[in-house]
């Protein structure tokens, strides 16, 4: 153990330096504590090759392996990664640290990452990598050949569960290492217990000296993981540990499940979190990740905070994300949930099809299709209702659907009053609403919007210069020409870039709408032809002098 | 960022109201063909109204056909709608109301529900889910519309 603990940190620390950007601190913090952590288990693990064998025949036998397939080619580096972080944590005397040196010694990440291999190989007893074990240590003479690792990367990557463990480790450990405290260390740094333990409020039957602090971590690492962006719509929380993979598992105590037997341990998932995800790996998402992960977020917290309390930490430590937990709860929870694991397979069989939005259900609620498709028809329809929240004004603290309601009808109904009183008000402040209105809006809106850009402001002499009474002659087969003119045509982008005060002053000139000027009078156009020199489009002639002079206005607004 | 992407996309947005309601205004100004057979309050009332049909419809029309609220009031003022309305000298708007069609209530919606559907234009055949998502985007449109309209009463005023 000593060995163990002085020999990694050097290692984990150069090579998770190298590897993954987490804090150094971070790195050395989780080195230390997890081999603490990981010694006591491994003192009660019977066997070193026990808990591999078995925790890989669980990584093997996980179901998703369309999940792996989708991930390996981007999760090899960060698998390697994962087990670079869990050998380092649990190293085993099986490896020479001269091979960790000379792993270490190499700044080349391939090279660390083989020297990973090698330690969660030999050490962290989670991690059945028995069968690799050999492969690995057959390729450890070679450093910094990512060739002779890629056997065995293979059974790692056949296991979807540990990919995405480790897809979600990395991207922990890249996310979370600044939203964790420095005590905490990243996921990634601590193997499946750590993931799972911090799901669990914090009692972690096997890891008593874990449980404590995993608690602790938990707490933090969900406040961190609030703020962090997961890159995996999976990996929302660390207290969420889905499966990707196991997308089928909608299952609310998911965790129980899984940790009877090691293929259930794969699905790390904690079904007790319940929430929406897209398969990511099968590379299906209906809808915007942010849907679903910002429900997902408000849920997860919840069901978090709901389920503390529950009997997750039984199942849930390991579970979550490794294989090797998984194992361990298993180990631990020998007797496991028999009704969870029930729960599982009866959640397996309504897995949607692909293409679906996969939807978790929540720990203790029915699990028929049914069910779940109402409750994600409730989650969108109380995501709309946030938005409009966002909307309509002084709605921050209205709570309630009905109440909500209310307060939009209100407010639709007031706006269309105040379009109907403002049409009024504008029939009567402008009864002469003829000739020379556009006159009127272009002085007015010259006059009482000082800032216009100045690009602007040229086309604003020139339209002064031109007589108002020559004006709506023109204007109005300017506007029968812009009314003939579909609204396509309009330039939009051209005002749009305007009022972004495009330097050049120029717009591009509308083809289209240029068919339209001769129709005008010839002779506004060629007032305008000295607005073109300045820089301006025709098409903006056209627009200032019919309703670009309200756009201008609507410029500065 | 996001908040400057917001001014953008509402100055853009004004910007096409603005130009559109405009070109309505004096669309609808132009096809007036009897000014002085209508009394004054008559007229006012006229006026008004064909303006606000003008402000619906260049909001709809500037929005296009991407919203079904805007379908709707385009389909609801249709060009046919718009000659009627001219030629009757008033607002036709009752006469091509849109038939009644079944909705689809959702289950544990109040009045509430029913209510929006009439406010929001095409919202009847709506579940709550779009109906929510329709309310959002016809929000953003009216307070838009709401603005441009303001700053055209003030300038007309000063």
């Amino acid at each position: 153990m000593e060995k163990e603990s002085t020999t990694p940190p050097n290692w984990t620390t150069s090579s998770f330096g190298m590897e993954i950007q987490p804090n150094e601190l971070n790195c050395a913090a989780a080195d230390q504590l997890p081999n603490s952590f990981f010694n006591p288990n491994w003192d009660n693990s019977v066997d070193q090759s026990d808990p591999f064998e078995s925790a890989l025949s669980s990584i093997v036998s996980s179901p998703a392996a369309s999940n792996a397939a989708a991930i390996p080619g981007r999760d090899c580096l960060m698998i390697r990664e994962l087990i670079g972080r869990l050998g380092s944590i649990c190293n085993s005397g099986e490896i020479s640290p001269q091979t960790y040196v000379a792993g270490n010694t190499t700044t080349n990440n391939n090279s660390t990452n083989t020297s990973g291999y090698n330690t969660p190989l030999n050490s962290p007893p989670k991690l059945n990598l028995s069968i690799m074990d050999s492969q690995i240590r057959g390729s450890l003479p070679i450093n910094g050949h990512q060739v002779p690792f890629h056997p065995t990367l293979v059974p790692f990557s056949a296991d979807p569960g540990f990919a995405e463990r480790a897809a979600r480790f990395s991207s922990f450990g890249n996310t979370n290492c600044i939203g964790l405290n420095e005590t905490d260390f990243p996921y990634g740094l601590m193997p499946g217990m750590e993931y799972g333990k911090m799901s669990n409020a914090s009692s972690n039957q096997q890891f008593k000296v874990v449980g404590s602090q995993m608690g602790v971590q938990e707490k933090n690492k969900q406040e961190g993981n609030v703020v962090v962006k997961r890159k995996f719509i999976r990996l929302p929380r660390p207290s969420t540990p889905e499966n990707a993979e196991l997308g089928d598992s909608r299952e609310g105590s998911s965790v129980s499940e899984q940790i009877p037997g090691g293929e259930v341990s794969t699905k790390v998932d904690s079904d007790s979190n319940a929430r929406k995800r897209k398969s990511i790996s099968r590379g299906k998402a209906k809808e915007t990740p942010s849907t679903p992960s910002a429900k997902d977020h408000k849920t997860t917290v919840e069901n978090e905070e709901s389920n503390a309390k529950r009997s997750r930490q039984d199942e849930d430590a390991g579970n979550e994300k490794d294989s090797a937990k998984a194992k361990a709860k298993a180990d631990s929870k020998a007797a496991g949930d028999g009704n969870q694991k029930q729960n599982k397979d009866n959640s397996k069989p309504p897995e949607p099809p692909k293409d679906y939005i996969h939807v978790r259900a929540r720990r203790g609620q029915a699990t028929d299709s049914h069910s779940l498709a109402e409750r994600v028809r409730r989650e969108k329809i109380s995501e709309r209702m946030k938005f409009l929240q966002d909307l309509v004004p002084g709605c921050n603290k209205v709570t309630g659907k009905a109440v909500m309601l209310d307060e939009i009808i209100n407010y639709v109904q007031s706006l269309q009053r105040q379009v109907e009183f403002l049409s009024m008000k504008l029939a009567t402040v402008n009864p002469r609403m003829d000739c020379n209105m556009e006159a009127q809006l272009s002085k007015d809106i010259f006059q009482s919007r000082g800032a216009l850009p100045p690009t602007l402001y040229p086309l604003d002499s020139v339209m002064r210069s031109i007589p108002y009474g020559y004006q709506p002659q023109q204007m109005q087969a300017l506007h029968g020409g812009i009314a003939n003119e579909t609204e396509n045509r309009f330039p939009v982008n051209s005002l749009a870039a305007l009022s972004r005060n495009n330097p050049s002053g120029q717009l591009p000139p509308m083809d289209g709408y240029g068919e339209a000027v001769p129709q005008v009078s010839a002779p506004w156009e060629d007032d305008l032809q000295s607005v073109v020199q300045m820089g301006f489009g025709q098409n903006q002639q056209q627009s200032f002098h019919g309703s670009g002079a309200a756009a201008q206005m609507k410029v500065e607004l | 960022m996001i908040s400057k992407g917001a001014t953008r996309n509402s100055n853009s947005r004004r910007i096409k109201f603005a130009r559109r309601f405009v070109s309505a205004l004096l669309h609808m100004r132009n096809q007036n063909p009897r000014p002085g057979s209508l009394s004054i309050e008559g007229s006012v009332r006229t006026r008004s109204q064909r303006i606000k049909i003008a402000a619906y419809l260049s909001m709809a029309q500037a929005v296009g056909s991407r919203r079904a609220w805007s379908r709707a009031v385009l389909s609801k003022l249709g060009s046919r709608a718009r000659r009627h309305m001219r030629r009757m000298g008033r607002s036709s708007l009752g006469s091509l109301k849109k038939k009644r069609v079944i909705r689809s209530y959702s289950p544990g919606e109040l009045g509430q529900a029913k209510k929006l559907r009439q406010l929001v234009p095409g919202g009847e055949t709506m579940d709550i889910c779009s109906l929510l998502e329709e309310t959002a985007h016809y929000i953003t449109c009216l307070a838009t519309q709401v603005k441009v309209m303001q700053t055209l009463a003030d300038n007309f005023s000063k």
